[in-house]
């Protein structure tokens, strides 16, 4: 008896042993990571897209950066901040000892978070972007090229940094989040210039290796990494652009993360093999379908917005052409966004609703409606669906309505120059903050190309939006934005559709993978991907 | 022979000349500008077209093309606007991975199609005729994406025997797939045209009276019945040689081949006109070329072909 407890207490031990040994992050392996297409740029100063962005944030670091779950500013190369009472002046510690990659190889300090500001704003680097840092004071001016240093950056001194706005931009650090903001240094600048590009030196978990366009870009481990070694050697960003190419690769264990196709989610999700991998989260970006304000037969019919918001059925559109991976939209805000207000309705599928109020618009049973097109970009298999989906509806209420395509380039420029009378478009955040969604969409100093193409114009709701980036206390801010949000939706300036909900696969042998919940697939850029590990060489 | 090249290389310049000033106009009056399709959604119009001047964007459409002119006849075809390298340089390394794929889809094509054709030719009623027949039909028929995808599912995905898609990781056995996807619907042109051309050769008076005084039918074939067969077989495969070196665009596509055609795409979705501009230029002197190679090889192989 005595012999067999022993023999089991072995056991026991043995097995406890080995499971720890499994459970245990360990170190190695090669995360292949598909891209859609070859990144643009890797240049934090020219990201514009998300497949760049990816790319960059695994090589560089800024001075804050994104809680993963809250998506709240936190501690990044500065390791703490101050912000003045007028909410003005940012003060910015650095944390001492941070490295940049080889061949530079020194130590960061705020001198080159100086740099990396100026020349951002350098009409001679040609930022896209520029509308990230434009609240600091002096911006307009160096983007004018009228001086070389933007006069709201300060080096305090070696390790501390202050910035001087403007004015008050509630914001600024969910802002500066942003990729384009990361220190680069100005050895690798200076001498690369535009070729910067293709030599990437920054501070990140992760190195540049390698970039063969169309074919990969080879990032390995940086072992100084200010937040420690990380797990993975390497990760190689395959670009496949073709998606059913991309999922093929996956189910060949060639790749430990992928997007699921437009119509698989269903088969993935119920198919034994690959259910347990699949993944899906809401993340923060919708779908909307604007009308132009400023054109027949919507311009000043607040009933006949209305009246086709109450026409679409948006849990169908979400059920059968998204098959549950999208959620229907009771406003604009998403309901991840910090500051979203449960409480707001919204509208919901009334087709009697809609044609009493399509009546008392002055156009019963669409009499008398000139001839709309409904305009979406193509090629897009989603886009078209919904299109459809949403002409089917209309015609239940007696609205026909014509749809055409262009391509996105073309479509761009035609929205923003405030052409169709209603478009297709989609917001995703920039930043994690209802400014991101309702002033850059809503206010009126931005109808046209900043963001404004239902060319909405509404003096309470621009009061709103303008205090609410102004004010620093939060709760103020939410209630602010909440008003107008609830302007909006009785405005109805778009039909709101669906917020997005992203979808993905993941191998069960990664490790420790947050997903953010502000990212889409599949380039999930917000993970922590010096956290990731692989339970396989 | 040697004035007919002359010439004819004189007039590759005028058609590059002639198919850049096209391909400027029909980008320059496309909707949808380059920066705005870089810059996204949300633009700060001053900053746009800060930009648009630094690339000489604002100027007139033929101070531009002058510019880019003088720039190409110094082998200079300027920088992507996305990407900011050199436009020569983007189209080297997608040539390089096009030329690859191209040549490994012509030997598929020519070795099947010509060895298929001429068989069907010989043995023409037979099963084997019908056969290459009714292949013809349905490689003609495949969409070339299907095609690679079933091939990606069954070899990729099922059996594994070859790599799904990428280039340049496995060495040879990365081509198999996409070359066979590409080089299908060749195949079946050839074999085509092969046994038509053949046939053709074949009900002459001079075939007949080579086999009746006793000349073997290996060497008949090889040295008579082919070679006289062989004019219309290389104009195909000329054409078909030309227009996959500009690039495979679906096949590509679907096996994450970074060729030329693929980049072309792309560039034009976002309206990079220096890409588009040199990609077309390059084109333009692909074809030229190819067609100039394929007539040299006209007087070779037909001596009563001349060319002053």
């Amino acid at each position: 008896m005595r012999k067999i407890l022993l023999m089991g207490s072995c056991w026991l031990l043995v097995f406890l042993l080995a499971w720890g040994v499994m459970a245990q992050e360990q170190f190695g392996g090669i995360f292949r990571w598909p891209s859609i297409s070859d990144p643009p740029t890797l240049d934090p100063a020219h990201v514009v897209d998300t497949t760049s962005d990816r790319v960059v944030r695994f090589m560089f670091n800024g001075l804050v950066d994104m809680d993963v779950k809250t998506f709240k500013p936190i501690p990044s190369l500065a390791e703490r901040w101050a912000i003045s009472r007028d909410g003005k002046v940012y003060t910015f510690y650095l944390r001492k000892g941070v490295k940049f990659h080889s061949p530079v190889s020194r130590e960061v300090t705020a001198e080159d978070f100086k740099y990396t500001f100026d020349r951002f704003l350098n009409p001679k680097t040609k930022t896209e972007n520029t509308w990230i840092l434009e609240d600091i004071k002096g911006a307009k001016e160096v983007i004018e090229g009228k001086v070389a240093a933007l006069e709201g950056v300060k080096v305090v001194d070696r390790y501390t940094l202050q910035i001087t706005l403007e004015s008050p931009f509630a914001p600024f650090l969910s802002k500066i989040v942003l990729s384009n903001t990361f220190v680069v240094p100005w050895e690798e600048a200076e001498k690369w210039g535009d070729a910067f590009t293709e030599h990437p030196c920054g501070t990140g978990p992760f190195k540049f290796v390698e970039w063969v366009h169309d074919v990969h870009v080879k990032v390995e481990r940086f072992d100084d990494y200010f937040k420690g070694k990380p797990y993975l050697e390497g990760i190689e960003f395959r670009i496949i652009p073709e998606e059913a190419t991309r999922l093929a690769e996956f189910q060949a264990g060639n790749l430990e993360i992928v997007d699921i196709p437009f119509g698989m989610i269903k088969s993935m999700q119920t198919d034994p093999k690959w259910k347990d991998m699949v993944v899906i989260y809401p993340m923060l970006g919708i779908y909307y379908v604007g009308f132009n304000m400023e054109k027949e037969p919507f311009k000043e019919n607040k009933k006949l917005r209305q009246a086709f918001n109450y026409a679409v059925d948006r849990k169908g559109i979400c059920d059968v052409i998204r098959e549950g991976a999208a959620i229907p939209a009771k406003g604009f805000s998403p309901p991840s966004l910090p500051g979203f207000d449960p409480t707001i309705e919204g509208y919901t599928y009334n087709p009697e609703k809609a044609r009493q109020l399509l009546a008392e618009a002055g156009y019963p049973v669409g009499k008398g409606l000139p001839p709309i097109t409904y305009w979406h970009n193509a090629p897009s298999k989603t886009h078209s669906a919904i299109a459809q989906y949403i002409q089917s509806n209309l015609r239940d209420i007696g609205v026909n309505v014509d749809i055409n395509t262009m391509d996105w380039a073309a479509y761009l420029q035609f929205c923003q120059e405030g052409k169709p009378q209603m478009f297709r478009m989609g917001w995703v955040a920039d930043y994690a903050d209802p400014d991101d969604f309702l002033w850059v969409n809503f206010h009126s100093a931005n109808i046209g190309p900043r963001g404004n193409y239902s060319r909405y114009n509404n003096s309470r709701v621009d009061a709103l939006l303008s205090l609410a980036q102004e004010i620093t206390d939060w709760d103020q801010r939410v209630k602010l934005y909440s008003e107008a949000e609830r302007i909006l939706i009785e405005d109805a300036p778009v039909i709101f559709v669906y917020w997005y909900v992203a979808s993905g696969m993941l191998q069960p042998y990664v490790k420790n993978f947050e997903f953010c919940h502000f990212d889409g697939q599949p380039e999930f850029p917000h993970t922590p991907v010096e956290k990731v590990w692989l339970a396989k060489k | 022979m040697i004035y007919y090249i002359l010439r004819r290389l004189i007039s590759l310049v005028v058609v590059l000349v002639g198919m850049s000033l096209i391909v400027f106009i029909l980008i320059f009056v496309l909707p949808g500008d380059p920066i705005t399709a870089i810059m996204g959604q949300r633009q700060d119009p001053e900053t746009a077209a800060r930009i648009k001047a630094e690339y000489g964007m604002d100027r007139s459409l033929i101070v531009q093309y002058t510019k880019f002119l003088s720039r190409a006849v110094r082998g200079d075809l300027g920088r992507s606007y996305r990407q900011r390298l050199p436009v020569i340089k983007i189209i080297q390394d997608r040539f390089k991975a096009t030329l690859r794929l191209t040549l490994a889809a012509m030997f598929i094509a020519i070795v099947f199609g010509m060895t298929a054709g001429v068989i069907a030719a010989i043995k023409q009623y037979s099963w084997f005729d019908d056969l290459v027949m009714f292949a013809s039909q349905i490689g003609f028929s495949t969409p070339v994406f299907y095609l690679g995808l079933i091939l990606i599912l069954i070899f990729g995905l099922k059996l594994r025997w070859f790599p799904i898609g990428g280039y340049g990781r496995g060495g040879l056995r990365n081509l198999v797939l996409p070359a066979i996807t590409l080089g299908t619907i060749q195949t079946a042109y050839i074999a085509q045209i092969t046994r038509s051309s053949l046939l053709e050769v074949i009900r002459q008076d001079f075939v007949r009276t080579a086999r009746a005084k006793g000349l073997g039918e290996f060497t008949l074939i090889r040295k008579y019945i082919l070679r006289n067969a062989l004019i219309p077989i290389v104009t195909i495969i000329g054409s078909i040689f030309a227009g996959l070196l500009c690039g495979a665009v679906a096949t590509e596509y679907i096996f994450a081949w970074p060729g030329l055609g693929r980049a072309i795409v792309e560039a034009i979705r976002v309206r990079d006109l220096p890409v588009v501009q040199g990609g077309v230029f390059f084109m333009a002197l692909v074809y030229v070329l190819v067609n100039l190679v394929v007539d040299i090889l006209y007087a070779y192989l037909d001596p009563r072909i001349r060319y002053r």
